[in-house]
């Protein structure tokens, strides 16, 4: 086991040496990216904060508490494009691409090469950057009382949502195996789905709405509920054990249809292939 | 897994040990009929290998070949653990490639021609050093292998050129190159030839040659370029339709095709030559195809002395292309089903 984690770290100690390389490869790159991963990642949340500061806040939430589940957000999606490098997540598009034989032939177990290969904590960063300056700058104005122990439950909620996401990219992604050309961008758009959504508060909602948002299609435990929780705004408290566990059961149904789909493709292989690079 | 089996470097003396080995596929049939195909999905079931029994032994250099659809890069596949055989038994470097995949890659290289493993968005070197990570190559068989690929490849001039910015052969060199980080003792090459201009091919087939006489390794190779492949390889298998219809020495191949020979003629009309086939007539150029078994060279000569007006004569073998060509038609005539 120790073994295995110094070895992810070495990975990821070389793929954030290789982001970094890329990342300056010259200074007009260099400022292009910085400027554009910025402009993306506010425009992203400004519409729904503008919104929020126009009426004095969105449904039962204020305009502080929405500032802090868009940044449980951004900073939450922001980890997710940080460790989506060439696909690693969006699953989908390695599969349906075929594309999958280039990481069989690496000396390594599938889940390490995935956990790693996507890693780009230069480049990718932003995102996660402006989430946790949202949220920290949230969190000041709302005048949180902030124990390690609070510090710990967002870092966990930060990583629940995270494993959702990526549960369910990889869920949808089965159909990839079964349909290559239709479902190569499927993980993608349920990627979308779930980022689109993540960030609306969700009280307004009818209850059956609600429930499956916060279920079946998960948007709701992108941020909102997690931000309820941490607000100590939850209709329950038993949430703040159950949304753990929820993120835990999509996570591990991810991998397991993941397993799944790779039998599947050691028998039928892949008749598909785009090359350009097969991180592209 | 346990560590013991994902650093299992047993020695092994057979390279591909392949016993009764098929696989099939099933191929989407789709018709005009836009209703039909959507209600009523047809499908055929393809035997991209049929009870095939192939053995490699350590050392050896083999040529693989067949024309599309033969079942080569299914081969490929299966050895590399990429998919599982129907039945049989499949053992590469003595391990199973399906269950043994991750020590099985820490011995052996694979490279298909038209797929790269470079680093597109970065420069040829990121790549190799991206390898030694993965890998885990201890330095000093790296610097070896990195100055034995950019001595031999000629990698040094485009080592910090970004990779989507090199030519095809470029490419294929660093990707060979790459893959040799390991020093791998069996490689696997699908098409390394394809696309690549004659310089960049002879200094491929150059580099082969040396690792599989000077270091031992063993090779396997297919490509649809058989001069080539009779070139290198010291062995030669070939497929058709999923079975193997040869498997022997370049020059058994030779003498099991015959020995058809062509003989061209430059006159003014076409000329009745005994004993040969006229294969087509460019202005005043004929050309004949014999055997040289049932018309002795010496008897079309002198045939060819007594006609008038006779320019030039030019004698030559039959290119293996169409020797094999006409091979795989005889083949797939003969095969049941």
């Amino acid at each position: 086991m120790a073994g295995k984690v110094k070895r992810l770290f070495s990975l990821w100690a070389h793929y954030a040496k290789m982001d970094a390389q890329w990342f300056a490869q010259d200074t007009g790159m260099f400022l292009l990216v910085v400027f554009s991963e910025t402009i993306a990642n506010f425009a992203a949340v400004t519409g729904l904060f503008l919104l929020a500061v126009r009426f004095g806040g969105v449904g039962d939430m204020s305009v502080d508490e929405m500032l802090f589940m868009l940044g449980f957000y951004t900073l939450s999606t922001g980890l997710v494009n940080m460790m989506d490098g060439g696909n690693a997540l969006n699953i989908s598009r390695r599969v349906g691409r075929g594309q999958l034989d280039h990481c069989l032939i690496q000396p390594l177990p599938l889940w390490m090469q995935l956990a790693t290969e996507g890693f780009l904590p230069v480049s990718g960063s932003a995102g996660a950057l402006c989430g946790l300056g949202f949220l920290l700058f949230a969190a000041a104005r709302l005048r949180l009382a902030v124990s390690p122990l609070w510090v710990l439950g967002t870092v966990l909620f930060v990583l629940c949502s995270f494993a959702i996401q990526v549960g369910m990219r990889y869920i949808v992604s089965l159909s990839a195996f079964f349909h290559p050309a239709g479902s190569e961008e499927i993980s993608a758009v349920m990627g979308g789905f779930l980022s689109s959504l993540g960030y609306y508060p969700l009280s307004g909602l009818p209850g059956w709405a609600r429930a499956a948002l916060n279920t079946v299609l998960p948007a709701g435990c992108l941020s909102w509920l997690p931000t309820l929780i941490l607000l100590g705004k939850a209709p329950s408290p038993t949430l703040s054990f159950f949304y753990p566990l929820f993120a835990v059961l999509i996570f591990g149904a991810g991998v397991t249809t993941f397993q799944k789909g790779m039998k599947l493709y050691a028998k039928r292989g892949s008749s598909r292939y785009k090359a350009m690079g097969h991180r592209s | 897994m346990p560590n013991a089996a994902l650093h299992d470097t047993k020695p092994w003396d057979t390279a591909v040990e392949m016993t009764q080995v098929s696989k099939r596929f099933r191929q989407k049939q789709n018709g005009d009929n836009v209703l039909a195909n959507l209600l009523h999905p047809r499908h055929k079931t393809v035997d991209a290998l049929k009870e095939v029994d192939l053995t490699i032994r350590r050392g050896e250099f083999v040529a693989y070949a067949g024309p599309n659809g033969a079942g080569k890069s299914t081969t490929f596949k299966l050895l590399c653990g990429m998919i599982g055989a129907d039945s049989g038994r499949v053992r590469t470097c003595g391990l199973d490639p399906l269950r043994q995949r991750i020590p099985l890659m820490r011995q052996i290289g694979v490279l298909f021609g038209n797929r790269t493993e470079l680093w597109w968005d970065h420069p040829v070197l990121s790549s190799f050093t991206w390898k030694k990570a993965v890998w885990e190559i201890d330095e000093r068989t790296y610097q070896e292998q990195f100055a034995l690929a950019c001595e031999m490849l000629d990698l040094k001039h485009f080592l910090h050129t970004f990779v989507r910015e090199l030519s095809l052969g470029q490419r294929m060199r660093a990707d060979l190159g790459m893959m040799l980080m390991h020093r791998p003792q069996f490689i696997l090459l699908d098409e390394p030839t394809l696309g690549l201009d004659v310089l960049a091919k002879r200094r491929m087939i150059d580099f082969l040659k040396y690792l599989n006489r000077e270091q031992g390794t063993t090779i396997l190779v297919t490509s649809h370029d058989l001069d080539d492949l009779t070139e290198m390889a010291q062995r030669i298998v070939m497929l058709s339709a999923g079975r193997i219809a040869f498997d022997g020495a370049p020059g058994d191949l030779q003498r099991r095709a015959g020995d058809p020979r062509r003989v061209t003629v430059v006159c003014g009309a076409t000329p009745a030559l005994p004993g040969c086939t006229l294969l087509g007539s460019q202005g005043e150029r004929h050309t004949f195809a014999f055997d040289p078994g049932r018309v002795s060279v010496s008897a079309l000569l002198s045939n060819i002395a007594r006609l008038p007006g006779v320019k030039d004569v030019e004698l030559s073998r039959a290119p293996i292309e169409g020797v094999i060509a006409e091979l795989y038609r005889n083949w797939r005539e003969e095969a049941p089903g």
